[in-house]
């Protein structure tokens, strides 16, 4: 398993997620790690993530998005996913609406973990047919093991 | 003959190196301007730029220095004189010099014309 499947839980993929604002897919998913007790702070996390939101955008076109942070609010990287029901509008690179959203969050301490993973993240996502497999995959198991295959 | 590559971060010291160089007999070199991975990614795609905070004290560009050399002797001279200029070769920032074998080039200076 590569490192950045094993960043993924079941409990933290989303599906159908009915949001009509970034900030509330953020809450969301960020709700979820906290749930599966994976974060100690869900409000220093938004904040965190917000902030990064506020440097530049996190979208990165193909109907995806890709919110990350360091944060004193957990201890190891984690990554939650949520799949839209409806596309969201927002500003994207390609002006494609955001449809999948992916959330990396890491301690603040692990820079260079944090860039690799992203960095892998978003190779993963130039694949034009594992975003289709996302969108159709039937349950989150199905897109955590979609990752897992992709992630070797 | 070797390619000698000199990527100099403090270009404060472009100077002094180029010296150096002519001083160890290199007679010809191109100089290129560059720029580090790390902080075109953290600048120029807004996927990363967070991480500009780790880019604090990196410079904007630095400077890229090409030489073909026919003798290992003139390298070597090089390599102790360009040490001491930019302060010692393996501190952190300085920059990174390394060199290649070549198997063939045309275009370069008769060698007799070199110092």
């Amino acid at each position: 398993m590569g490192t950045l499947a094993r960043m993924v839980r079941q409990e933290c993929v989303l599906l159908d997620v009915d949001v009509s604002a970034k900030a509330e897919i953020l809450s969301c998913l960020i709700q979820s790690l906290y749930d599966a007790g994976y974060l100690s702070d869900t409000e220093l996390l938004r904040r965190d993530i917000m902030a990064r939101e506020a440097q530049a955008s996190t979208n990165i076109g193909y109907g995806c998005a890709v919110p990350h942070a360091h944060s004193a609010a957990l201890d190891k990287s984690l990554l939650a996913i949520a799949r839209l029901a409806h596309p969201l509008e927002a500003d994207t690179p390609d002006g494609q609406p955001v449809n999948l959203v992916f959330l990396l969050a890491g301690p603040r301490d692990s820079a260079g973990l944090h860039l690799k993973l992203l960095s892998k993240l978003v190779r993963l996502l130039h694949d034009a047919d594992l975003r289709q497999a996302l969108l159709s995959a039937a349950d989150s198991q199905a897109i955590c093991h979609l990752l897992l295959e992709k992630d070797t | 003959m070797k390619l000698v590559v000199f990527i100099l971060n403090k270009d404060e010291f472009l100077e002094e190196v180029l010296e150096a160089y002519v001083e160890a007999g290199v007679t010809g070199a191109t100089l290129v301007d560059s720029e580090g991975m790390g902080r075109f990614l953290a600048y120029e795609v807004p996927l990363f730029a967070g991480f500009k905070d780790f880019m604090t004290g990196s410079r904007p560009r630095n400077k890229t220095i090409l030489s073909l050399i026919r003798n290992d002797g003139t390298i070597e001279t090089l390599r102790k004189l360009v040490d001491q200029v930019v302060g010692g070769l393996d501190n952190p920032g300085v920059g990174i010099m390394f060199s290649l074998p070549v198997d063939w080039a045309s275009g370069l200076a008769r060698e007799e014309t070199e110092v």
